[in-house]
């Protein structure tokens, strides 16, 4: 919260301002497997529909939206710390990924995507 | 915690897939509107919030009751700005599409991070209660209209902020990375609207502004401003410290100064080290209270100075002055009072009755130790040894002598001083009199106290008054000093030539003491005690090679000198002893004795042919005797009748007094023409010229006045006066003789004249003493108290040249209407 004093302090006062994308980026680990990639992102309560992988050359994008679905009518929030909206994070690999077969699913709340490369 | 994006995020708006809703969609949908209060949120950024009033936090709620915990935020116009819940029409219409990343309940209220997404325009206010709620439609992002100066922007943006990174080393280094890793144009600017305080109309604008170009522009001028802040403010920060730095620098160079003058073993030089110096030196000074408690003060605001500052030297020499003087020191006097007359007749010949009064001064200090010393001037012709005398008086006493010439001096605080608060401010003479002579009862000589000037600039004699009364001169002030010192201890000499300029108060406390010129004799005894054996060795002989006779001083005291004092005599003297030095050493003489006739040879032609008293004096003319400040003088009073003249006219530069004696003179004898045998129509039918040679020099005074009324008894009687005598003495018109002054003068110039009969008024009879015994072992001396007697004394009986006949002597009273008198002096009735 910023305050009046806006003549003397020179300084930013909020130094907790971050520059950010539009967007949230969820951590992801990459694994090299046998016969291709495996991609595992810190992104739970993300359902299916809301969720959209996109390929592009070496480049791998996922992106989509979580949203609270567990809120009901009379709840009232108390704390609140996991973000929700959309999100983007596109992970670069070493090789071109075009063509490989991709499938998703969700193991104990990571998503996982394996690259089958073949 | 919100990692940077590489990649640009142009993609978000053409790649949405349209299923992730609301946002992207250029479709106006309903939200929660959070009224910002002088806060405006960019996309782009996170910003921490706290939210407080109930209808924010019910604004808050409701966005966190979405799936998407989406929240517009938008800035209240700043006049607006009030305590109170902002309504709809208080808040600017465009804002922050933003989503909360998270929030915490806070006993007053709740915090909440949120981000930046989009920017939003409001389109149409649903509701106020229990929170603002609103249509809004989202806004494009700004678009760059043309390229290159958006390009140019951005590259001095980046300077920019490269310089305000080095004006601010307290940014943190992540944000620093974060700053220059930025490379959109379109972040940076947002990027710098958060994080500048612009204001919320600045920032508004910027969040307004539909293209990359105005946004850039808007940031570019902000950044710029904050800059010249910036760097203005760490100017000053330099200043200051630049100035700290001096000092610093100064107190280390004065430090190793201290350590080198001590490694010198120089220790005073340390201001410390002096100022503790002076307290040791005040510690074992002995002061008079009153001065230790002023000195005490002044040493304590020297230590609080540092050595630089200007008042510190000031205060030093007056601080070294204070101790130096001799508040109490006094040196012991010899008592011995034969030894004082021993010594008194060893340096001066004659001068009896000073030598007597500083005897008599000894004695009494000798029964009474703490008697004020006297107050004694010396008067007289220059050479009479004034000066001299004072230097004896200070030996036989035992004291030390100072002396000062006044002669000149005009300002008043050459005497007392000038007060310190004047550059180079000293004090006076008296006090620097006192320092040199470390005692506090020193002879201190006033020289030529009847040559003090006097102008504006202050009367020396009025700070003299206060100095040489025993009254008040105990507690002296002297202007510099500022502190009462003891002049009572002081033997006080004046010397003057005359009495007649030294203003009469100062007169007043001054125990005056009249030096007159010496006789013939008296030079004779001085030359050979003192004068010749003096220029002898100064002229490098013994008393065997110069040997002047008696003779020879008297021709030079008579005939080459006219003087009171010997100066010129031992001039000569000199000249005399120089000349057979050269003699000497040529080798032409082992040995010289000068005499009487070998003078001419020596000094050339006699150079005075002194007045001489005349063998023979025609009817009218008397001898008269006058005083000068080279000593006494012998004149000639002539008077002549003037047939068919009228009055009396006078010649011979005779001032006011003398004229009016002569006057005076001529109303007695007519008044009193019978006793006298004059007939009484001579001053009706003759006028009469009085003339007083030498003619070119001024004189004045009463004391002509029996020489005046001899001169026309014996005018008009026909009887000369005698030639042998000489004569002096105020007349009354009633026929009284008073005194005057300088008999010694005149009548050793009379005796130097070859008059060897002197009439002097009775009541000088006491002045007699002074005559030296020798000259008046000479003299006839005839005391006179009237005129008649005057005219007895001084006029030969017999009648030698008859008065010439009268003009009118067959009607005595015919002319009576006619017959006028010239001179008509006050209260002189017409016979």
């Amino acid at each position: 919260m910023r305050n009046t004093d806006r003549e003397f302090s020179l300084i930013p006062q909020n130094q907790r301002v971050r520059p950010s994308g539009r967007l949230w980026n969820p951590s992801a680990d990459v694994y090299r497997s046998n016969d291709g990639w495996i991609v595992k992102v810190d992104l739970a309560g993300v359902c299916s529909d809301d969720l959209e992988i996109v390929i592009n050359n070496a480049d791998m994008t996922i992106r989509g939206c979580r949203r609270d679905t567990h809120y009901r009518e009379g709840f009232t929030y108390h704390q609140m710390e996991i973000t929700y909206s959309r999100f983007e994070k596109t992970i670069q690999f070493p090789a071109p990924i075009e063509g490989a077969s991709i499938v998703h699913n969700y193991d104990d709340g990571f998503l996982i995507v394996k690259v089958i490369t073949g | 915690m919100a990692e940077d994006k590489t990649e640009p995020a142009t993609t978000s708006d053409t790649t949405q897939p349209t299923d992730v809703q609301p946002a992207p969609s250029a479709a106006p949908f309903e939200i929660a509107v959070l009224a910002l209060q002088n806060l405006t949120l960019f996309p782009e950024t996170v910003v921490p919030l706290g939210v407080g009033r109930p209808r924010s936090i019910a604004a808050v709620e409701a966005a966190l009751s979405t799936p998407e915990k989406l929240l517009a935020c938008i800035t209240v116009i700043p006049d607006k700005t009030s305590d109170g819940d902002a309504s709809a029409q208080h808040l600017f219409t465009v804002g922050t599409l933003v989503m909360i990343k998270r929030m915490e309940r806070l006993p007053e209220g709740m915090r909440i991070v949120a981000q930046g997404t989009e920017r939003i325009k409001v389109i149409e206010w649903k509701q106020e209660d229990p929170y603002l709620r609103a249509v809004v439609q989202v806004l494009p992002e700004p678009q760059v209209v043309d390229p290159e100066p958006v390009e140019a922007a951005k590259r001095n943006l980046q300077d920019m902020i490269q310089r305000a990174l080095a004006l601010l080393p307290s940014v943190p280094p992540e944000v620093r990375v974060a700053v220059m890793g930025s490379v959109e144009p379109i972040r940076l600017a947002y990027f710098l609207g958060s994080i500048l305080n612009l204001g919320v109309e600045e920032e508004q604008k910027m969040l307004e502004a539909d293209t990359a170009d105005e946004l850039l522009r808007l940031a570019h001028s902000s950044m710029a401003r904050e800059i010249e802040i910036l760097e203005l403010r760490s100017k000053i920060a330099v200043e200051a410290q630049s100035e700290m730095d001096k000092a610093q620098r100064d107190y280390v160079l004065r430090q190793q100064m201290k350590a080198i003058q001590k490694e010198l073993g120089d220790d005073e030089g340390g201001e410390a080290a002096e100022a503790a110096l002076l307290r040791e030196r005040l510690e074992k000074a002995d002061l008079p209270d009153e001065v230790r408690v002023e000195a005490e003060r002044e040493l304590k605001r020297l230590e609080r100075l540092p050595a630089a500052a200007p008042d510190y030297h000031v205060i030093r020499t007056y601080l070294e002055f204070v101790l130096e003087l001799p508040w109490k020191k006094s040196s012991e006097d010899k008592l011995d009072l034969a030894e004082a007359q021993r010594i008194l007749d060893e340096d001066h010949y004659g001068l009896e009755d000073v030598k007597e009064r500083i005897l008599e001064f000894l004695a009494v200090i000798k029964l009474r130790p703490d008697t004020k010393s006297p107050i004694l001037c010396f008067v007289g012709p220059p050479g009479v040894g004034k000066t001299s005398l004072g230097r004896s008086i200070a030996r036989s006493l035992g004291r030390q002598f100072e002396r000062m010439s006044l002669g000149g001096v005009r300002d008043e605080a050459e005497l007392r001083g000038h007060r310190r608060t004047y550059i180079g401010a000293m004090p006076g003479r008296i006090i620097q009199a006192f320092r040199r002579a470390g005692v506090n009862n020193p002879v201190m000589m006033l020289d030529e106290i009847d040559k003090l000037g006097n102008d504006y600039r202050g009367d020396p004699a009025a700070a003299l008054l206060e100095i040489l009364d025993p009254q008040q001169n105990s507690t002296f002030r002297d202007h510099y000093l500022d502190l009462p010192f003891d002049l009572s201890k002081v033997f006080f000499i004046a010397t003057a030539n005359q009495l007649g300029p030294i203003p009469a108060p100062l007169r007043d406390r001054m125990e005056v003491i009249r030096l007159a010129g010496y006789s013939d004799r008296e030079k004779l005894e001085i030359a050979r005690r003192y004068l010749i054996p003096r220029q002898t060795t100064e002229n490098g002989l013994n008393n065997a090679q110069l040997k002047i006779e008696n003779d020879a001083v008297e021709l030079i005291a008579g005939r080459y000198t006219r003087e009171a004092g010997v100066r010129q005599l031992e001039r000569n003297i000199g000249s005399v002893a120089r000349k057979v030095a050269f003699k000497i050493a040529q080798a032409q003489a082992e040995s010289v004795t000068v005499n009487a006739a070998d003078i001419p040879e020596y000094l050339g032609p006699p150079v005075f042919y002194p007045e001489q008293a005349r063998k023979e004096l025609p009817a009218g003319v008397a001898t008269g005797m006058a005083w000068t400040e080279m000593g006494g003088e012998v004149l000639f009073i002539e008077a002549t009748l003037l047939p068919g003249g009228r009055g009396l006219t006078i010649t011979g530069q005779l001032g006011e007094v003398m004229q009016e004696s002569a006057r005076a003179a001529q109303s007695y004898l007519w008044s009193h023409a019978a006793e006298f045998g004059i007939n009484p129509n001579m001053f009706r039918d003759y006028g009469v010229h009085l003339h007083v040679p030498a003619g070119a020099i001024p004189k004045d005074g009463p004391s002509a006045g029996v020489t005046i009324t001899s001169a026309l008894a014996s005018l008009y009687t026909g009887r000369r006066v005698r030639p042998d005598t000489a004569m002096t003495g105020e007349i009354t018109l009633s026929g009284l003789v008073f005194p005057i002054g300088g008999v010694k003068e005149k009548v050793l110039a009379a005796h130097r004249a070859g008059i060897r009969r002197v009439l002097i008024p009775s009541r000088n009879e006491a002045d007699v003493e002074d005559i030296p015994e020798d000259v008046r072992k000479d003299l006839q001396l005839v005391f006179v108290s009237r005129i008649s007697e005057v005219i007895d004394s001084a006029l030969e009986v017999l009648v030698a040249n008859p008065p010439p006949p009268l003009v009118h002597p067959e009607h005595p009273g015919a002319r009576a209407s006619e017959e006028p008198e010239p001179i008509v002096v006050q209260g002189l009735t017409k016979p």
